[in-house]
Order: C-alpha cells, then structure tokens, then sequence
C-alpha cells in the first residue's frame, strides 16, 4: 500500500480559534453589561443603541453564534483533516466559510443594535443577514462533505455523525423559521402569525440549543476528550444508540418552552413527553465521555484540561436533566419566566460549551504552534475561576426565580394577592442580580486569563500552517453492505446515504408537530371579535419590537389563578393571529402585558402614565429597573413605511380594505391626534408624530379584543 | 429508534485486542486518527431508564389524549384552582379580621399599614410624598371626586377609569381601604416637594367627620 503524503491546513483552525477567542471576549463582556443593566438601570445610558432591549440579544447572539459558533468550526476543521485523514476540501470555501461569518456577525451586531431585529429569541437577525447566514452555512456544508467524501478512511466516526446532524438540521431550522416578506430594505414580517408563530420559534429556538449548542459540542467531544486522555472511547455501541436517539427525540421537544401558554395541549404534552424521553439519550453522550477517562482519574488530577472536560460534561448532564425536569408543566408552573430558566440556560452555556471550548484551546493551540502551554498554572486558576464562576453565576438566579415565582402566587388569607405590585417582587431580587453580575465577572477574568496565556504560547511558538501527514489511499470498498456487517458499520461508509437518513430521522418530529396546527382549525380557535391593528398601532407594534421590550415582559397570561388576578382573563390562541411576530416572551423582568389595554382590567394605566414611563419610569417609581425610553419622544413615527408594511400584511393574508395602503396613514394621523389631544388635557404637551404616540396606541391595544363582553361576567362570578 | 441493531460484528476483526486499563476488548478496524472505541454494552442503568421515560411519556399520553384528564388539560385544571379558591375564600373573612383585629389597632397601627399599601400601589402615579404625578395632589385642600372618606372610599372601590384609575376592589381589604383613606388624609398640607397643580373643588371637613381631628 502506497503512502500518500498531504498536509493539513493549520492556518484555517488558528484563524477559527482567534475568532471564537475574540468573540468570546465581546459576547461575555456583553453579558457582563446585561447583567449590570438588569439591576442598575443607569447602565442602559439612557441611549437607544445601549438598552437592555437591544443589548440583551447582542450578548446571545454573540456568545451563541459567535463565539460558540466559531469554536464549533475550530474543531470541525481541525478534527475533520485527522480524523478523515485529508486536506479540508477547499481552502477557498474555509476562506469564503470564515470570512463570511465575520461579517455576518459584525452585520448582527450593528444592526441589533440599531434596532433591527426580527423579534423573534435567538433568530433576531434580519432577512439580509438571514439570507447571508444560508449561503455561508451552505458553503460550510459543501466544504465538509467534499472533504468527507474525498477521505482516506473507510468509515466515518461518531464526532463527525454529529457535525453531519448539525449541519442539516441547522440549515432546515434556520430557513423555516426565517421565512418572512422584507416591507423595507432591513425589516420584514414573519410568515407565521401568532401561536403558530411561537411553535415555529421555539421548534427552532429549543433545537438551536440541540444542533448548535449540543450535538456539535458532543462532536467536540468525541475528538478532543480522547485525544487528551489518550484513551479510548468508553461505547460505541453507546454512541450509535444515543446519538440516534438523541437527534430522533430532540426535535419534538419544542413545545416545551410553551407550557401553559395558549399552545394546544396536545402539543404541550409532546413537548412534555419528548423532554423526558430525553434524560437518557442525553446522559448517554455524558457517561460515554466520562467513562472516556476510566483508567485516566489519575491524569484529570493534573491535568487543568481534562478537569475543564470533567466539569463541562458534567454541566451537561446536569442541565440535560434539569431541561426534562423544567418540561413537567408542575415544575414549568413555576419555573417559566423566571430567572430560573436564566440559571438553568448558564450551566449549560457557561459549563459545557465554555468549559469545552476552552479544553479544546488550551489543548489545541500549543499543538498548532508546535509548542507547550505558557503556563498550566495559569489555566488551572482559569478552570478553578470558571467553575466558581458557574456556581455564583447559577445558584442566585435558583434562589431568585423561585422566590419571586412564590410571590408571584402568593395570596392572602383574604384571596388577595399578597403581592399586587410587580415591582415588589423584581425588588426583592436586586441583591441575587448582583451576586449573579458577581459571578458573570468571576467568567470574565478567566477568559482574559486564556487570552493572556494563548497569546504568549503562540509567541513562544510558531504556527504551523501545513502540517505534514501521510496515510495509504483509501481501498475501493464494496457498493453494497457486506455479510459480516453491521447495518450501522455499512452506513458509517455511506456518508450520503447517513446524511439522507439524519435528515428523516430530524425531520418527523416537526412535521408531525407544526403541519397539523394548520390543517386543523381547532388548534387556533377563531374570535370574531379579533381585529386587525390600526396603522398606527401596528407602528407601535413594530416599535415595540424594535425596542426588544420581550426581553423583560410577557404577552402571555397563563390560565392560573394568580395570574388572571394580577393581569385578568388568560390568553386565548385566537386573540394573536395578527400578531407577526409574535411577542409571547420568555422572561417577566417586567410585569405581563398582554391586557395592558384593558380599561376595567388590574393594571390599566392611562395614557398620560405611560408616556411619562417610557421617558423616565424612575419618576414614577423609584425602583423600577426599566430603561428609560426619551427618545420616543423625540422621533418621528415612519409614515413612509406604513404602505408597504400594510400591503405585505394584506399579502399574508391580514384583512385589511381594499386600497387600504393609501388610506391608512389617514386613520393613523386620526387616532394620533386623539391621544395626543387626551395627553395634552392631562398637561403633556406633545406632538401626534411622536413614536411614544403610536407605541401607547398599542398598549391601549393590548388584549382589549375579547375583553369587552367577558368582563361583566368575570366581576359577577366573583 | 431501537432498530438500530448494534451488532457490529466489524469483519477486520483478527486478532483481539484488550484495554490494558479496563481489561474491555477493544473494537478491531475502529480508529480514527489514534481514537480506538471499547466494545462496552449500554449501561444497563442508562438503558433502564429510557424505557422507564417510554413508558412514563405513554401513560403521559394516554392521560392527554385518551383520558383528557384535569390534571393535563390546562383549562379544566383551571377551572378546578378557581372553584376551590371560591370555596376556601368564604369562611375567612368572618374569622379572622373582625374579631380580633379592630380592637387593638392604634392610630399608628392603621398609619403604618396605610403607608405600606400607598407605597406599594398608590404612590406609581399619586407620587411618593402624594404630591401628584399622573394622579392629582393628595397633600393640598383640592379634590376632583370630593374629600370625605366617603367620597375617597367611593374612588378606590369603582375607580375613575376615563381617568386612569382603575378599581381596587379585588386587590385591597376593606381594613386596607380605610387605612389608606386615612394615611392619605394624613398627608393633607405636608407641602412636599414637587408639587402638581391644585386640581378640582376646595374641600373644607365638615363637623361630622369626628374620627380625623384636624392634626
């Protein structure tokens, strides 16, 4: 057999590797700045550009996409060469592949900031960069498959089984739930409206963390855990049960992040169910790394790399039964929108994806350098920072989320609530946030500390940028499966056909899921009394959007008692098909909203109220946390976009009149002015032009449709 | 996905080779760039456990989709939690606030509870010190909707709401009201600052009121 001599391309994993390190220090401290902004409202600097409602997304986007994003091909491309014993495919498409999500990343920060944003969690980015996000990843998927098929091993191992789910699954979760129609060079409207909107959302924002931030991850693992214990995988039997599974039931879980929402319950209990059947396959990935390093505890003791893979598996194990527990609807009735989620979200990016990452560094760079670590010492205190780190980080917003969800529900012997003041309960948490902020900072410095240590390890060495490798020619194999065979062996070495059968396996769950919800009527029940927003409330809409207010407040009362008294009647399916996107939110920094602009309901405000909130909500209440919003007051609603917004909402099927776009800044300008006039007669002198015009329009709006029968029959009952 | 037969019964398999350190065979033709896989079983455990959550998630199922049962279908249950929240609200209000309550409450008592429920709900848009913000000035002789306790008690319970006052009546106790009613009144010429405009009609007490002497 005659040995092929090639090399591998070092520069292409160095320029990942810089990119995941720099990235990751923006999106920490990023995070830093949140953590901050959410306790001492002042850290917003009264600037639209540095508000929570924008910053929070730049911090998730770029700790996800960014820096988890480019770790994720740091190993790719550094694992696949070794591990299929050739060159990458194309050093083009690895240039075009790496440059190109640069670019997309900074497109994302600018125009997150700016105030483009799809409204829609972990999916903000705009359609340009939706459509730039696509081509990329494509070019990523041809350069891995052209490198897989050009191997020169016979099979395929388990990590790149996982980097192949990945790929296709984030490619179909990305393009479905990006869809939309642009009104305007930046912005555009969601396809789905609405409770389907939401399914849609969280199919792909639950499945975000499963094929971006797991089965990659659990490809990083396969390479780098053995490779640093040199020892051998613990199962492969293992592997190939879990891995299936995993990727099969994965997919279903979505519905999970919607328990006791307006969902029907059928897809609740899928949600549910699938989460639980979840435990096990999930766990299977982590005692087969762990187990990994049987016959290795003695190297764990040592070695600062090995115990960051120790406790960023464990992270994972952790967080993987903590999700399945958090998707029982008992547990959910309590955890949702509460900053326990928040915790429970940390462990798993902070423990395993951080922790892994840099394992994979510390590991990884002095290989390509050619040289040792600068300091081991120095990573140790890194992995002993990151672990206090993760437990200050965690174990405050444990102890916060419950307890503001057990005020929450809290009634007095009277059957009142014992705390009607929302503000109470964000009160009550001020010092967990900074405890937590604390913790974030503690993750901080152990990042800054890899930076130093990585940057004098590269100086003590010298990248090798082709590394020099030989392996024989890979022999013809035979077309069909071999008697002896196992079915999975053969499909090791079909990668296509492994491709082929990923996909059906990651495609069921979300065709049995999302279809129906449209063949079916009763999923979304219909209400006659549900009218389409005025102009000027859908400006107000897509301000509110803009501002990101779903980062702190709900649009979602669950059918509990403690909250149809706080906020009245629960949410109906029928009451948001107009609604695109969607605005359920996830988190109650802030009080619920969705009857915000009912007049005989328990947190109505007047006009005047709000406008004097949005400016400076410290005025009239000293302990709000909010951001202060006086811009709003100073900028011009956009009467030029009010046509085409109308006519791509009449395309998606919105009943609006006919001509209606011509129209509709007339009525707008109409219901301007009444509230204007109203805010005049209660001393505010304003313009009708102002965007605080239409964005009080829209709460006024808020959950109004249906309410106007049943609340006699509410007050009656009681 | 428990098709997947894991046999695996690799046809390069020669010679056995054996883990030194956990004494398990490992799989012959398996290795990808020096990584060798063990041919170790699936932890029972872990295998047991998936088939607990199978059979958990069906009986799961069954109870959604068969049985339709108030536990899983949000609204029954909801209908449940407020059926017993109006059964258990009954009895209390007999027992507890009247008897013994009443009695003792001083005037300081009723201030402080006063203050808190003012604080907590009142002073967003009557201002901190009462000296008026969206809401009219509770510290001058001014009032839009009267100022007998009557009159007060008469705007907590039914709210103004073209004004953005909305009713209290199911957030506060009656003992709650009439303590705010008098915290507010304390309030009257405290003179703080920031103070809104004079709003509505001059109230000038009249004899009858005898449980708030002038203070």
């Amino acid at each position: 057999m005659e040995l092929q001599k090639f090399t591998y391309d070092n520069k292409i994993t160095r320029n990942f590797a810089v990119a995941t390190i720099v990235w990751g220090v923006v999106g920490l401290l990023a995070g830093l700045l949140v953590a901050l902004q959410i306790f001492i409202p002042e850290m917003n600097f009264s600037l639209e550009y540095t508000t929570f409602g924008r910053t929070r997304p730049v911090h998730t986007n770029a700790v996800i996409f960014a820096f988890v994003g480019n770790a994720i091909f740091t190993a790719v491309y550094y694992s696949m060469q070794r591990l299929l014993k050739t060159r990458m495919y194309s050093d083009l498409l690895g240039k075009i592949h790496f440059w190109g999500w640069q670019l997309i990343i900074v497109s994302a920060a600018v125009t997150l900031l700016a105030g483009f944003t799809s409204g829609k969690e972990y999916a903000e980015l705009e359609w340009p960069i939706d459509i730039a996000i696509t081509i990329v990843w494509v070019i990523f998927g041809i350069n891995m498959f052209g490198t897989i098929l050009q191997r020169r091993t016979s099979h395929i191992y388990v990590a790149i089984w996982f980097f192949i789910a990945t790929w296709v699954t984030v490619a179909v979760l990305h393009v479905v739930n990006s869809i939309g129609i642009p009104y305007s060079a930046l912005k555009s409207y969601p396809i789905y409206a609405g409770v389907q909107d939401a399914l849609v959302q969280w199919w792909y924002g639950h499945n975000a963390v499963a094929f971006f931030l797991t089965t990659p991850f659990l490809g990083l693992m396969y390479y780098f855990v053995p490779k640093a214990a040199n020892r051998p995988v613990y199962s492969y039997k293992l592997s190939i049960v879990h891995f299936w599974s995993l990727i099969f039931i994965y997919i279903w879980a979505g519905p999970h992040h919607l328990l006791y929402t307006s969902l029907p319950d059928w897809l609740q209990a899928l949600g549910t169910t699938f989460s639980i059947m979840l435990i096990a396959p999930s766990w299977g990935g982590m005692f087969n790394g762990l187990l990994t390093l049987r016959g290795a505890w003695d190297k764990v003791r040592k070695d600062p790399i090995l115990k960051m893979f120790v406790v960023g598996i464990t992270a994972y194990g952790m967080s993987t039964f903590e999700g399945p527990m958090l998707s029982l609807k008992t547990v959910n009735a309590i955890s949702h929108y509460t900053d326990w989620t928040v915790g429970h979200v940390h462990i798993g990016a902070l423990g395993w994806n951080g922790l892994l990452t840099f394992g994979m560094l510390y590991w990884l760079i002095p290989r390509i350098y050619n040289t040792k670590l600068y300091s081991v010492k120095l990573a140790n205190v890194h992995f002993w920072l990151a672990t206090l780190a993760i437990i200050f980080y965690a174990v405050p917003l444990y102890i916060g989320g419950i307890t503001q969800a057990l005020m929450w529900k809290e009634f007095t012997p009277e059957g009142f609530l014992a705390y009607p003041n929302f503000l109470e309960t964000v009160t009550q948490l001020i010092p967990m946030y900074a405890i937590r902020a604390f913790g974030g900072g503690l993750y901080v410095v152990g990042m800054l500390l890899l930076v130093f240590n990585v940057i004098k390890t590269a100086k003590q060495g010298s990248l090798v940028k082709e590394e020099a490798a030989e392996a024989p020619a890979l022999r013809p194999q035979p077309v069909e499966k071999t008697k002896s065979e196992s079915w999975h062996s053969f499909l090791e070495r079909k990668p296509i056909r492994f491709l082929i059968i990923a996909t059906i396996a990651i495609s069921i769950g979300g065709i049995f899921e999302i279809i129906p919800t449209y063949l079916i009527n009763s999923n979304v029940p219909i209400i006659s009394s549900v009218k389409p927003y005025t102009p000027l409330e859908l400006h107000g809409r897509d301000i509110y959007v803009k501002e990101g207010c779903y980062n702190c407040h709900s649009q979602m009362i669950r059918p509990f008692r403690s909250e149809t008294e706080r906020y009245g009647e629960y949410s109906k399916a029928g009451e948001f098909i107009y609604d695109r996107p969607f605005q359920f939110g996830s988190k109650r920094t802030g009080p619920d909203l969705a009857r915000e602009g009912v007049k005989t309901g328990r947190i109505y405000k007047p006009n005047a109220w709000h406008y004097n909130h949005f400016i400076d909500p410290q005025k009239m209440n000293e302990e709000s946390i909010m951001p202060k919003y006086p811009w709003l007051a100073e900028k011009d609603i956009d009467l030029k976009s009010t046509a085409p917004k109308i006519r791509v909402m009449k395309k998606l099927g919105v009943p609006y009149p006919d001509n209606y776009e011509h129209k509709a800044n007339d009525d707008l300008k109409k219901q301007a002015e009444e509230i204007a006039q109203n805010l005049r007669e209660a001393g505010i002198e304003t313009e009708s032009t102002k965007e605080i015009i239409a964005l009080i329009a829209y709460m006024q709006r808020l959950g109004t449709d249906i309410m106007t029968p049943q609340t006699d029959e509410d007050t009656e009952e009681e | 996905m428990s098709t997947i037969e894991d046999k695996n019964q690799d046809s390069s398999k020669k010679q056995v080779e054996i883990d030194e350190a956990t004494n398990v065979k490992l799989l012959g033709g398996h290795e990808f760039d020096g990584i060798r896989e063990l041919d170790n079983r699936l932890p029972p455990f872990l295998k047991y456990l998936f088939y607990a959550s199978i059979v958990f998630s069906a009986a799961y199922l069954m109870l959604v989709f068969v049985f339709e049962h108030d536990s899983v279908i949000q609204e029954k249950e909801y209908r449940n939690e407020m059926m017993a929240a109006m059964h258990q609200e009954e009895p209390t209000p007999s027992d507890g606030t009247e008897t013994a309550a009443p009695v003792q409450r001083t005037q300081e008592d009723m201030l402080a509870s006063g203050a808190e429920t003012y604080g907590k709900i009142c002073s967003v848009c009557h201002g901190k010190f009462g000296e008026g913000l969206v809401g009219p000035n509770f510290t001058d002789e001014y009032w839009i909707h009267g100022g007998s306790r009557e009159d007060m008690h008469a705007v907590i319970v039914n709210g103004v709401i073209e004004k953005g006052m909305i009713s209290y009546k199911n957030q506060l106790t009656e003992t709650q009201i009439q303590d705010v009613i008098t915290y507010i009144q304390s309030l009257k010429g405290t003179n703080p600052p920031n103070q809104k405009a004079p709003e509505g009609e001059k109230y000038v007490p009249q004899q009858q009121e005898e449980k708030q002497p002038q203070s």
